[in-house]
């Protein structure tokens, strides 16, 4: 099966710093990946290389077969790559609609002038765009709050808003920077339900970044280990939780992993 | 902290597309047109040496009076990460206030008394000014900015822009709109002469005292406690309050060094310029503030070494590139947007970048 | 805390005494003429009054611990037991009434000695002879005598009788007292509950609410008949200068008929009242004459600029501080086709073109796609370069933008004829017909302006609400709210940018046309600074992003100042002021737009008015300062 996103032998340095060292990552199509590592081992530098906030000095990234270096963020949203952020990063002065409706940017084409002249072709089109927008919100649980505005939703919800958001772009690729994060166990189970659904029900595939072991282990197909932005190890969760490399860099030589499993999310 | 670490590294990635391109081609096409023109009409018109140096000493001398302006800016800047926009009426009052304690001084008879006394005399008409200036300041700061401190950027700079227009019309309605003339005495209204190029006296005491004001900030700066509670303070406002550092009084007197020196230029100014008005400090305080900006703003040093840089390109300009004097202004105002397209961190770099956005 | 004696009060006297030196220096009393010393004392009065009430808000809970730690030094007039928070136990009825009074009093006398002296001193140097004038522009006899209660003679001869100045010492402390009294008597907390309280469950009231709805709908026609009514050859409005009242009353019905639209339900009432609202305003010019109708004009011309502009700043969140250059190209691209002065390079190029530079070459109508094409042209020039810039960049470089232009314009002689301008610029037509044909009897030229330029800020309006709720919009404002999260959502930031850029520069060029028209004669000088600051000032002032706020802002900052004619001088002083005062107390503007009250609503609530009077109410509850406060504190102590 050939891969849908292939990240091959990419590099990103900043200033001395190598952030990011020659990682290599295959994701199957329709699959759950998750991208795991201590705290700046490079997990969030990968993910801005995917969608073209960082340009990587080495290294190819191919999505579908073609490659993403060198494109610009909305080319790469264009192409079917959405992706959430690990600080929520909402439009935080519009409702959860509008966010949504946002997101659908690049699958609405009426021109400008036909806006201004609300020709019935645009009028559809953004009638359409609303249903989408609400079906959306109803996916992800928020079908009650479309018309709040972002900033006055909770925390939780804010996290399932940005989820919405980046599907308001119809992607084929989602990728996930700490869903989990800041979430409380209820919160969280909904979100790991989620990943899975989008994955079962809309067939996206999911690359994410975590730091709850008990996320990545539960939902995760194949898990990728970076440390120092070295990929260490990849494999299922069980060969993962079993690498000893992996054992040592991440969780500290002493550690038994039961402890991390129950460690609270960092 | 993470969205300007984005967007400054989202620049890099954009680098290959058409619009980047785009401007690299616009500027060398400005930098050839610039070379030829320097080619062609400057240097052909053979003017002498002595003139190439003597405009190259009044672009110093602009430099440094620009350099003690843009300390004012970088140092807000770097302490509030807000364009102080009445930074240029904060010298232009400086300038008035010394106009008048020149008049006072001349009218005791001070300026035509032997050299000492003209010496303190002329002291005292500098501080003066000053202190004028660093009350407008300290007020500013508490009327205008105080109450926005935790507002969106865009509404500290309209009230600023609000502060600027109330200060310039409010001298205009006070002191009129008729020019005030500064006389200088008669003990530094000479020049010397070295070679071929005549010094004027004004010149080389405004160049030399600008110097010795900014070598001063930077000791303040980097010597003293005060300086490190600045310093702090710049780096990160929230913890330097943990450490016991007391924010306010820092900005106040940040707010006074930078008014403290623009007070003194405002009467440096006056003296090179012979007049001031009510819109007298509104171009200069453009300039220095373009100067802060090539210098990269934030950054000490850069901004002084941007004013005298800016001071050189426009006292050489025109004539390098035989183009009426009236362009100066063209000519600086085509660098601020050159330098702000092709290197927005300034020439030396913005010290305080990673926290702007 | 030890009871700081009486240095509070001096501090307040000596801010009264410096707002109020500012106001003589200014030239104040001048104007005001013999009422010049009471209104002077009232200001100082109010002044007080608003110090004693908001800066000593009422703690309650009398020696609540750490309420003094935070309180102002020079606030503690009371004796350490006695005194609560912030001197404020004071403020209560009993002794603590007598010590606010004597603050007052202290205060006042204060301000009145500082006033004193300064009148003292100003009318011994004019009395004696000293040339004051040439350094003090305003402190003039009729000034000086203004001040003191003599007549400007009194003053040139040096024959003021001395005890005017105890008089003016006098006025002071009195208001001083009266701010005091006023200060105690809101705080007697009977008067709060009870009639207060009545009239404010009044105004809630539904009849009261139904009888304000429906007044408020009919406010802007009863405007607008009594305009028509004043138009009638020999009515009068308050004896003279009907002029000018009518031109007043235009304002506020225009502006109270905005309000009228937001107080009609949505729907089928609102479209009618809307309706019946343009038809009365586009009647008007036919019913006013030349001046009123050539300060609409100008009104409306800056509805246009702002709602252009209000689409780069208010939607697209990019501060443009060269706005004035669009203007300038619409307006000197109209003088280039339509007034007989032509540059040797336009003919040059003419000449290549094959045509026969005769003028003028294209009419109104003719030449409003290429103003408004020019424009947007010099709108993506100028945007290409910023794009990459944000914020406080933005807005500098951009204002070096639009004085580079205003720099060519005055250089650039042979193009645009230097500071001698451009002259006789035609007026438009309409189908044809020359404008004279029909500006002459119904509609007078100024007239036929502003209608121009009623419907050509209907049409830009229309266009701005339009993209505004499209795709497009949304992008704006994503843009606005983080860009790199918007490129990422898919916003092509460059394009999106450019078509802010272009259209607002687009609206700018054609209200840049009406402008050369409505002046006949264009210089540089018209196309300052002060242009793109005007621009900004008036959507800032109505109300960011929302159009309807733009046109209120535009007849409080464009149409007003023509009403006040007299206080033209101080017209700049007050609007700068204003401004500063508005960013501080409302920065949403008057009629903000939805998505903007979002943003400032929070400070908008902590306002030290509401705080106060939420305490007011409630005194039992430990009160918390307003958020500024303990910042304010610490920073007046003295270093």
């Amino acid at each position: 099966m050939t891969a849908l996103l292939s990240i091959q032998a990419v590099t990103k340095v900043f200033g001395g710093l190598t952030a990011v060292d020659n990682v290599d990552v295959d994701i199957a199509e329709r699959s759950i990946t998750s991208l795991i590592g201590p705290n700046g081992a490079g997990k969030t530098t990968l993910f801005n290389c995917l969608t073209g906030l960082h340009r990587p000095e080495a290294g190819e990234i191919l999505f579908d077969g073609r490659s993403l270096i060198g494109l610009r963020p909305d080319e790469i949203t264009a192409r079917g790559v959405a992706r959430t952020y690990q600080n929520i990063r909402l439009f935080g002065r519009m409702t959860a609609l509008e966010n949504v409706l946002v997101g659908q940017h690049l699958r609405l084409h009426a021109s400008h002038w036909s806006a201004i002249l609300r020709s019935t072709r645009q009028q559809a089109e953004e009638r359409a765009a609303r249903t989408f927008a609400l079906e959306l919100l109803a996916f992800v649980g928020l079908e009650s709050h479309a018309e709040v505005v972002s900033t006055n939703l909770p925390y939780g919800e804010q996290r399932l808003l940005e989820v919405a958001r980046a599907l308001g772009s119809r992607p084929s690729l989602l990728l996930l920077d700490e869903p989990a994060a800041g979430m409380n166990p209820s919160e969280t189970d909904r979100m790991m339900e989620l990943v899975h659904r989008l994955r079962d029900e809309m067939g996206i595939t999911i690359f994410l970044i975590e730091h709850d072991m008990k996320v990545v282990m539960s939902v995760s197909e194949t898990v990728a280990v970076l440390d120092y932005g070295e990929k260490i190890a990849e494999g299922t969760p069980e060969e993962v939780r079993a690498n000893a490399r992996v054992v040592e860099a991440y969780l500290g030589p002493e550690v038994v992993l039961q402890d991390t499993a129950d460690t609270p999310n960092l | 902290m993470a969205p300007s670490r984005l967007t400054a590294q989202a620049a890099g990635v954009n680098g290959k597309t058409a619009l980047r391109f785009l401007l690299r081609a616009f500027g060398a096409a400005i930098l050839v047109l610039v070379i030829w023109r320097v080619t062609t009409v400057g240097l052909a018109e053979g003017y002498p040496a002595s003139f190439w140096i003597s405009q190259a000493l009044n672009g110093l001398v602009l430099g440094g009076v620009y350099a003690l302006v843009a300390l004012g800016y970088t140092l807000v800047y770097g302490i509030l990460f807000m364009i102080n926009f009445a930074h240029g009426e904060v010298m232009m009052i400086g300038g008035i206030a010394g106009f008048f304690a020149l008049q006072f001084s001349q009218s005791r008879g001070w300026l035509e008394g032997p050299w000492p006394v003209v010496v303190v005399a002329l002291l005292l008409i500098m501080l003066f000014g000053m202190a004028a200036s660093v009350l407008i300041g300290i007020t500013l700061e508490r009327l205008a900015y105080r109450p926005l401190r935790q507002a969106p950027r865009l509404v500290p700079l309209i009230s600023a822009i609000g502060a600027s227009l109330f200060l310039q019309y409010s001298v205009l309605l006070i002191f009129g709109v008729s020019p005030h003339s500064y006389r200088k005495p008669a003990l530094i209204s000479g020049g010397m002469r070295m070679g071929d190029v005549f010094i004027p006296y004004t010149g080389a005491i405004i160049f030399i005292t600008s110097i010795l004001l900014m070598l001063a900030l930077y000791f303040i700066i980097q010597r003293t406690k005060l300086g490190r509670a600045m310093r702090a303070v710049a780096e990160d406002r929230a913890t330097a309050s943990l450490m016991g550092v007391d924010v306010n009084a820092v900005i106040v007197i940040t707010f006074m060094l930078g008014s403290a020196l623009a007070g003194a230029a405002g009467v440096m100014l006056g003296f090179h310029n012979t007049v001031v008005k009510f819109n007298s400090g509104f171009v200069p305080g453009l300039k220095a503030f373009t100067a802060a900006v090539l210098g990269g703003i934030g950054n000490i040093p850069g901004a002084m070494f941007g004013a005298l840089i800016l001071g050189l390109i426009e006292a050489i300009g025109p004539s390098a590139l035989g183009i009426p004097t009236e362009y100066k202004d063209v000519i600086a105002f085509t660098l601020l947007v050159l330098i702000l397209i092709f290197r927005p961190t300034g020439l030396f770099g913005e010290v305080l970048s990673e926290k702007k956005a | 805390m030890t009871p700081v004696s009486a240095n509070g009060a001096i501090r307040n006297g000596l801010i009264a005494f410096a707002f109020l030196g500012y106001l003589i220096l200014i030239g104040i009393p001048g104007r005001l003429g013999g009422s010049a010393l009471p209104v002077l004392a009232l200001v100082a009065a109010l002044f007080f009054w608003v110090k004693l009430r908001f800066d000593a808000p009422d703690t309650g809970g009398a020696g609540l611990p750490g309420g003094s730690a935070e309180g102002k030094p020079g606030w503690q007039i009371g004796a350490p037991g006695q005194s609560s928070g912030r001197g404020v136990g004071a403020l209560f009825p009993g002794r603590g009434g007598t010590l606010v009074l004597r603050h007052g009093l202290l205060a006042g006398v204060t301000t009145g000695l500082l006033i004193a002296g300064m009148s003292l001193a100003f009318a011994s140097a004019i009395g004696s002879g000293a040339s004051i004038q040439p350094v003090l522009d305003k402190i003039v006899p009729v000034n000086v005598g203004a001040l003191i209660g003599v007549s400007p003679g009194q003053i040139a001869n040096d024959d003021v009788p001395l005890f005017r100045y105890p008089l003016q010492v006098l006025f002071f402390t009195v208001a001083g007292l009266f701010a005091a009294l006023a200060a105690v008597a809101a705080r007697a907390r009977n008067l709060q509950t009870t009639s207060m309280a009545r009239l404010s469950a009044y105004l809630d009231s539904l009849p009261f609410r139904t009888t304000a709805r429906f007044a408020g709908i009919a406010l802007p026609f009863l405007l607008l008949a009594y305009i028509v009514w004043l138009g009638i050859p020999g009515v009068s409005a308050f004896g003279s200068n009907e002029g000018t009242v009518r031109l007043l009353f235009t304002l506020i019905a225009t502006g109270s008929g905005l309000f009228a639209i937001r107080l009609a339900h949505p729907g089928r009432e609102q479209k009618i009242v809307a309706l019946l609202l343009a038809l009365g305003v586009l009647t008007m010019p036919f019913i006013l004459d030349q001046f009123q109708n050539s300060v609409m004009g100008l009104v409306f011309i800056f509805v246009m600029m702002g709602l252009g502009l209000n689409i780069v700043v208010g939607y697209a969140g990019l501060l443009d501080l060269g706005y004035v250059a669009f203007f300038a190209i619409g307006a000197y691209t109209y003088a280039f086709l339509s007034a007989p002065f032509s540059s040797p390079y336009i003919s040059n190029l003419l000449n290549l073109l094959g045509i026969s530079p005769e003028i003028p070459l294209l009419g109104y109508w003719t030449a409003l796609p290429v103003a408004m094409l020019t424009a947007a042209i010099g709108g993506i020039l100028l945007g290409i370069p910023v794009l990459r810039l944000r914020g406080d960049y933005l807005a500098i470089v951009t204002l070096g933008f639009g004085e580079i232009i205003r720099l060519f314009m005055l250089n650039l002689g042979e193009l645009t004829n230097g500071p001698r301008g451009i002259l006789e610029i035609s007026q438009p037509g309409l189908f044809g017909l020359p404008p004279q044909s029909f500006s002459s009897g119904l509609l007078s030229s100024q007239g036929w302006i502003f209608l121009v330029a009623l419907v050509s800020s209907a049409v830009v309006a229309f266009v701005a609400i339009r993209l505004n709720d499209s795709r497009l919009g949304r992008a704006w404002f994503a843009m606005q709210e983080d860009e790199d999260v918007a490129e990422a959502t898919g916003v092509h930031l460059v394009r999106t940018k450019l078509l802010a850029f272009a259209i607002g520069a687009t609206f700018a060029g054609m209200a840049g046309q009406l402008y050369a028209s409505r002046q006949i004669n264009i210089f540089p000088e018209n196309f300052s600074l002060f242009v793109s600051i005007d621009a900004l000032a008036l959507i800032i002032v109505g109300g960011i992003g929302s159009p309807a706020g733009i046109v209120l802002g535009a007849l409080a900052l464009k149409g007003l100042p023509e009403v006040l004619r007299g206080v033209d001088e101080y017209r700049i002083v007050t609007f700068a002021a204003l401004l500063v005062i508005m960013m501080i107390v409302r920065p949403a503007g008057i009629l903000p737009s939805a998505r903007r009250r979002v943003q400032v609503s929070p400070t908008d609530e902590q306002g030290p008015t509401t705080a106060a009077e939420e305490r007011e109410n409630d005194a039992s509850l430990p009160a918390q300062g307003p958020p500024a406060r303990p910042e304010d504190a610490r920073s007046e102590e003295p270093a």
